[in-house]
């Protein structure tokens, strides 16, 4: 035991602990929704969409920029929240609609291919509609301090987000497993052709998901625009991150993203506090156990 | 089974496999001599290719154990097993399509001596004799420059049995050789399968759907019927089992006695 | 080899020795980057063309190798040609490391993957700044006196590139490369003729990163530092972009990619440096969707057309 407190003095600080598991907690969230949009576009449409941390990137960016055009209120932030995502979600529409659709029958490395693509066009459209500069949006004024957790500080923005978090999940969950829309999905998932077969239009579904999942990447990112820098190459880091999770987790696992998410974000939480610089090579660990163990992520299913 | 002929170069004892909750393969035993030209017949969804593949080593097996010349070879990968002798063509025809047939043949023969990790030289000279005596042997040297994707389909599985035959094996499982084929040419390739085994004293098991192939060509036959072996023996003594009638020959076989 | 294609190739060697001595000096220092973007390129390529696994992370090992050079010149104060000696092992190192756990996938979760572990790899030059200076790099990482010169620096490129891609197009020819390509054409019938298809995809991923590695090397010295955006996704694009460009299907396709692909570079990047990603971006979303067979229909192209096919 004193092996441990001295190499990890935070160990009986029980507080602490609660508040890191928390901060996780809300990591896990932002990352969460990143990954289930990326891991549910490949789900159905079995395209990986590289560009997703470019859609978190413009949702942070459409945020800052809602938040200071819309008129000074308390509750604009929530609707420049709201109304973020949504421009987002029209720029995964028109782009799967003009581009995409042409590609679907086409094979995966020239989709993935054709997205890394738009990973250079999105951001450099950014840099000349936004500038060079880092941005910042500030938190809500209710939300701007924080509260004592057993008298350890937690910002109470974070605090919205964890609220949020079984919210969303919740959402989330109902619209997958008790809508008729989310069981064309979950069909479409397992049996694409079938479901064309038995006169769904599959195309339009297709777009809806894309948009759909462009929407959580963009909610992702507005959401999660208070708490960084809002900067170019967000896209990168996101992505980055948010490839571990759906890799670990499994694409098309919208259960695998889950705890993946919560893998990852606790790992994060806590691997600041034991090895600040190492976090990600700890990330990199686990990923590589896992993959050693299940190839195919720890719910995905092997390719076809 | 007591077996007269020699040694088994292949035996299975109690091997089972099922899919989901449905049997695919109950507890085959079955035990092929040296020198056997053995065919495996059932109907559609006997089980005939899932049994090859649990023997190749392409799906895991439940249960029951697979000997290879007397060795335990349960579970082996594939690229063990083609060095230990035992080499297979497929139901698709399995070849290298963007390469020549003579370049097909080529690799094959350098794998099996081991030299496909050398840097240094160029491929192309290398067993070119050989490679051109297998395409010789089943008719295809004239194809020989051509890229192998687009000689016709009763071509390319003359190039499959070459590339099979690369590796110098004990044992030859075809699976379907003449799947896809007229019925002159599925037995030109029988032949040629059978004549290949009598020179380089190869053990043959294929599985086969057409009955006038397999009477001609075969040795002895194993029948599989929703996974299980009902009949084992000799062409004459399966063509009189009733059990076999019963199931599988019908009409046809019991009006021509 | 035929009369026509010897004349070629003198001719392209005399080109190589005479044009950096009659052109101006800002386009000399334009060969060197194509040897070099031609180099990498290749070096992807056997990865890509000849092996059938596209790697979106081939930066990584780029990167690898410039960092191993400019560490072992500026840390450990080793001559220039030595720290270029140890940089593609350096970058083999990462490449058998991380091939390791790349090559039991394919397609898709192999693109995935190896783009991941790139990121990695900038992340953590990116933040070990005790090491790597971090977003700043490591800079003043110069040649020697001998070959500081745009034109000296150009002949030892060509030269030491030149082997390297002489060395690659050995590789390809040999059963090495034949049992290579025999596995990116079906991988079940490669194993049924006893290659363990993990073990050789694995060394020829190790060997792609040896060379790009070596390419990377090359450039931390041409360029005189060296930045974590090395290890980037636009770096990884590059390779991708210039093999398309030249022809997957060859093994010189990607040089005469790396040719194409540096002049369009310097004519449109000088000038809009902001637009060259976006021009880039755009070029390969429309050749994406302008092809209509993708990938492999390059490849089925020119295979059906000449009977030897490579």
């Amino acid at each position: 035991m004193d092996l441990l407190t001295s190499l990890f003095p935070w160990i009986t600080n029980g507080p602490l602990i609660v508040v890191q598991v928390m901060s996780g907690l809300s990591v896990a969230m932002f990352l969460f929704l990143v990954s289930v949009g990326m891991s549910l576009i490949f789900g159905v449409t079995r395209i990986v969409n590289l560009a997703h941390g470019s859609f978190y990137m413009v949702g942070a960016y459409l945020l800052v920029t809602l938040v200071e055009t819309l008129p000074q209120h308390p509750l604009m932030f929530w609707v420049a929240l709201g109304l973020a995502p949504i421009g987002v979600g029209l720029l995964g529409g028109v782009i799967e609609v003009t581009l995409l659709r042409r590609i679907y029958h086409r094979e995966p490395l020239l989709q993935l291919t054709l997205t890394f693509g738009l990973i250079l066009v999105i951001g450099t459209a950014v840099l000349l509609v936004w500038g060079p500069d880092n941005k910042s949006v500030a938190r809500p004024d209710a939300l701007a301090g924080s509260v004592r957790i057993f008298g350890q500080p937690f910002p109470s923005y974070y605090l919205v987000v964890l609220a949020l978090a079984p919210a969303v999940a919740v959402a989330l969950w109902i619209i997958f497993y008790r809508t008729r829309w989310g069981m064309l999905i979950r069909a479409a998932t397992v049996d694409r052709e079938m479901l064309g077969a038995l006169g769904v239009d599959v195309a339009t579904l297709y777009t809806q998901v894309f948009v759909f999942g462009s929407w959580l990447a963009g909610f992702a990112g507005a959401l999660s625009a208070p708490t960084v820098a809002v900067a170019l190459g967000m896209d990168g880091d996101v992505l980055t991150t948010a490839f571990v999770v759906v890799v670990i987790g499994g694409l098309g696992s919208f259960a695998g993203s889950f705890i993946s998410a919560l893998l990852v974000g606790e790992l994060q939480s806590f691997g600041i506090l034991v090895f600040p610089a190492v976090s990600i090579v700890l990330l990199f660990a686990i990923m590589a156990v896992v993959l050693i163990v299940r190839p195919w992520g720890l719910l995905g299913r092997p390719e076809e | 089974m007591a077996d007269p002929d020699g040694a088994l170069v292949l035996q299975t004892v109690g091997l089972r496999k099922h899919f989901g909750g449905v049997q695919a393969v109950g507890g085959v035993d079955l035990a092929v001599p040296e020198g056997d030209l053995r065919a495996i017949i059932g109907p559609n969804g006997a089980g005939k290719t899932t049994l090859f593949n649990l023997i190749t080593g392409d799906l895991a097996h439940d249960s029951g154990q697979i000997f290879f010349r007397g060795e335990d070879v349960s579970g082996l990968a594939p690229q063990d097993l083609c060095r230990r002798g035992l080499a297979r063509t497929f139901q698709v025809t399995s070849i290298f399509r963007r390469l020549s047939t003579l370049e097909n043949v080529q690799t094959a023969l350098l794998t099996h001596h081991r030299r496909h990790h050398d840097f240094f030289r160029p491929a192309r000279r290398l067993y070119r004799e050989e490679a051109m005596m297998l395409l010789d042997r089943v008719g295809l040297v004239g194809q020989a420059a051509k890229p192998s994707g687009i000689l016709a389909h009763g071509d390319q599985r003359r190039l499959e049995l070459a590339l099979a035959l690369a590796s110098q094996p004990q044992l030859l499982m075809l699976d379907e050789p003449t799947a896809g084929m007229a019925p002159r040419e599925r037995h030109e390739i029988m032949a040629l399968a059978a004549s290949i085994a009598t020179d380089a004293k190869l053990t043959i098991v294929f599985t086969e759907h057409d009955m006038d192939v397999v009477f001609a060509v075969a040795r002895r036959i194993s029948v599989l019927h929703q996974g299980e072996v009902i009949a084992d023996g000799t062409p004459l003594e399966v063509r009189g089992d009733p059990e076999v009638q019963r199931v599988y020959l019908g009409q046809r076989f019991r009006a021509r006695r | 080899m035929t009369t026509v294609r010897a004349v070629g190739w003198l001719v392209v060697l005399a080109g190589l020795l005479v044009l950096p001595l009659v052109l101006p000096s800002f386009l000399v220092v334009v060969m060197t980057e194509i040897a070099i973007v031609g180099l990498f390129a290749t070096a992807f390529n056997l990865l890509m063309g000849f092996g059938g696994m596209v790697s979106f992370g081939h930066a990584a090992y780029f990167a690898l190798g410039a960092y191993a050079a400019a560490l072992l010149v500026k840390q450990a104060a080793w001559p220039m040609v030595l720290g270029l000696a140890v940089a593609p092992f350096a970058a083999a190192a990462g490449a058998l490391f991380f091939g390791f756990f790349i090559v039991r996938l394919t397609h898709t979760y192999f693109a995935m993957l190896s783009l991941a572990f790139a990121q990695i790899v900038f992340t953590v030059v990116f933040k070990w700044k005790a090491l790597t200076g971090g977003d700043d790099g490591i800079l003043n990482v110069w040649p020697p006196e001998a070959l500081k010169s745009p034109r000296a620096y150009c002949y030892f490129t060509f030269a030491v590139a030149g082997l390297a891609i002489l060395a690659l197009h050995a590789i390809v020819d040999s059963p090495f490369g034949m049992a290579l390509r025999a596995i990116r054409e079906n991988p079940r019938r490669a194993r049924f003729i006893g290659v363990n298809v993990r073990r050789h995809q694995l060394f020829a991923f190790v060997l792609s990163g040896f060379f790009s590695g070596l390419a990377g090397g090359l450039f931390a010295f041409f360029n005189g530092s060296v930045f974590p955006d090395f290890a980037y996704l636009n770096k990884s694009f590059e390779p991708l972009v210039v093999a398309l460009l030249g022809g997957i299907q060859s093994f010189f396709g990607p040089l005469a990619g790396a040719l194409g692909f540096k002049i369009l570079e310097t004519v449109i990047a000088r000038q809009w440096p902001v637009y060259w990603p976006l021009f880039l971006g755009t070029a390969v979303v429309v050749v994406v969707i302008a092809l209509p067979q993708g990938f492999v229909g390059l490849l089925q192209r020119r295979a059906w057309r000449t009977p030897t096919a490579r």
